[in-house]
């Protein structure tokens, strides 16, 4: 992500981006400034904001954390987003207009909502359930430092962020969807961790679902959608029963395959679709019912004709014994 | 000595590619099915391979279906229910008892009638039935992701996937009693040579 910090920490960083660290950085890095045809796709209103922030290099340290804050915006990401279409200051304060921006302008804290709050077309997503479902996250709870000014834009990228589009393979979107998660939480990958080590066919499972399908709430209340919860569990509460996605019922697939659409079906072909679709899910066929009963009937039903056929072959070798 | 010419070539070739599909069905869906279990395929291996071949066995019984209705192959399919119950008994008692003690068989195969009367209804039941149940449940499970979430209260997918195993279970007995009773003409070979060549050949000896 390009835009990995969290609210405060964005708010923190334009702070101290006055005019004249600004200066300076626009002297040491104007030699990598962005080629003129990389922000001539960005709307007309955006170029001015482009000409700095699409420069690779455009960044500076924190004073507080010591860290390295990125200011870089990818005109080719955020044009293929589902905000490219906005301009900037469509969702940055007005005063951005402004160079060297104003300190007015520096503590906007900017969330989804923020913009989202009144849907007017029908839409998968649930700004409001996404909220409430977000104030019980961990990620909004915890005490850890670490989450400290946690926000949306510390996960989805606003610059970047995209739907997943139809037909992409469902490895790639598990993969991306982790990428996220994995940005903060990568020593739980260490080859060495025990975490998840517990976990059956680990291997199996980081590469076919999402770390969020265990990690967030399994049911989900008739009036969301049926999209993943916002609401991140901690460890501890996180989904550790196999039988929640191994079986008949559909959480999982429904959740997993929201991605799916006719289109998709149209575009692969219906018998392409059906050979290299990846819907079953192992477990979701058993039944120790049907299973016990189907073998045990096949069981008799073996030992059945194989004495019937002895019984055949005994008789015809006395039929053959009488015969003179 | 007599001969019958039972099974046009386009039978006998949609017969064979069955009983091998039959085969791979069983061998790769029990390999999802009971995946992780040692001897068996990788489950990677058997979803392409059993989503394949269920796709075959779909045109196969379309083609199957279609054969009856166009040529007079499907004869062979219509029960004749007077006195069905009657032949039942004596089938059943031929099978039960009769085949120990050198009874003579009490259904002639004719041209016009190929199957005794437990072959027709059992293969009616696997053809007519089971297979319709197996070929939707399948389909409905490849593209589980366009079922709607309940039916009848019930979910959707959970139906699927049930009737779908008690399907394959009940074919699975099927086609094993098949193998099982197909031996039991004038010689064990006598039915397996005739789906092979098309010919129901009969010597006129003792049964065994």
């Amino acid at each position: 992500m390009n835009d990995p910090s969290p609210g405060p920490r964005r708010r923190r960083r334009l702070a101290v981006v006055s005019s004249f660290g600004m200066a300076v950085l626009l002297q040491t890095l104007g030699a990598t400034a962005a080629a003129p045809s990389a922000t001539a796709a960005a709307p007309l209103q955006d170029r001015a904001c482009l000409r700095c922030h699409a420069m690779a290099t455009l960044a500076y340290r924190d004073d507080t954390t010591g860290r390295l804050v990125d200011l870089f915006i990818d005109p080719g990401r955020l044009a293929a987003s589902v905000h490219g279409k906005l301009a900037c200051v469509e969702c940055h304060a007005a005063d951005y207009r402004y160079y060297p921006h104003p300190q007015t302008a520096t503590g906007e804290r900017l969330d989804c909502v923020g913009c989202h709050q009144e849907e007017r077309a029908p839409t998968d997503y649930s700004f409001q359930a996404i909220t409430a479902q977000y104030a019980k996250s961990i990620h909004a709870n915890s005490d850890d430092s670490q989450t400290q000014g946690f926000g949306c834009h510390s996960c989805h990228d606003p610059h970047g962020f995209r739907v997943s589009p139809v037909g992409k393979p469902l490895g790639a979107i598990v993969r991306d969807a982790n990428r996220v998660c994995l940005t903060c939480h990568a020593q739980v990958r260490d080859p060495v961790s025990d975490l998840h080590r517990w976990l059956p066919n680990r291997d199996a499972h980081w590469t076919a679902v999402r770390c969020v399908e265990c990690h967030t709430p399994m049911a989900v209340s008739t009036d969301e959608t049926h999209r993943v919860s916002h609401q991140i569990l901690p460890a501890k509460e996180s989904n550790l029963t196999c039988v929640n996605c191994h079986s008949g019922s559909q959480p999982l697939l429904s959740r997993l395959y929201a991605y799916r659409s006719k289109e998709d079906l149209a575009r692969d072909g219906l018998f392409a679709k059906a050979v290299f679709n990846e819907a079953y899910v192992v477990g979701m066929s058993r039944s120790p019912l049907i299973d016990g009963l189907g073998l045990a009937v096949i069981g008799l039903t073996a030992l059945g004709l194989a004495a019937h056929g002895v019984g055949r072959y005994r008789a015809c070798q006395r039929s053959r014994g009488k015969q003179p | 000595m007599s001969a019958i010419y039972l099974y046009p070539r386009w039978l006998r070739l949609w017969h064979w590619l069955s009983a091998l599909l039959f085969l791979v069905l069983i061998v790769s869906g029990v390999s999802m099915h009971y995946a992780g279990t040692p001897g068996l395929l990788s489950f990677k291996q058997a979803v392409p391979i059993h989503n394949a071949a269920g796709i075959a066995l779909t045109l196969g019984w379309i083609a199957f279906v279609v054969g009856n209705l166009i040529t007079d192959n499907g004869r062979h399919y219509r029960v004749q229910w007077h006195g069905l119950a009657g032949r039942l008994i004596a089938q059943i008692r031929y099978y039960g008892y009769g085949i120990f003690h050198g009874a003579p068989h009490p259904f002639a195969v004719t041209a016009a009638m190929k199957f005794n009367v437990l072959q027709q209804l059992s293969y009616v039941g696997a053809m007519y039935l089971l297979m319709p149940l197996l070929i939707l449940s399948g389909w409905a499970f490849l593209f589980a992701f366009y079922l709607p979430e309940t039916l009848f209260g019930i979910g959707a997918l959970w139906i699927v996937a049930m009737t779908h195993l008690t399907v394959a279970y009940a074919l699975t007995l099927f086609l094993l009693v098949h193998v099982y009773v197909i031996t039991t003409g004038e010689t064990p070979l006598t039915n397996p040579r005739a789906m092979l060549t098309g010919w129901h050949r009969e010597t006129g000896a003792p049964l065994h």
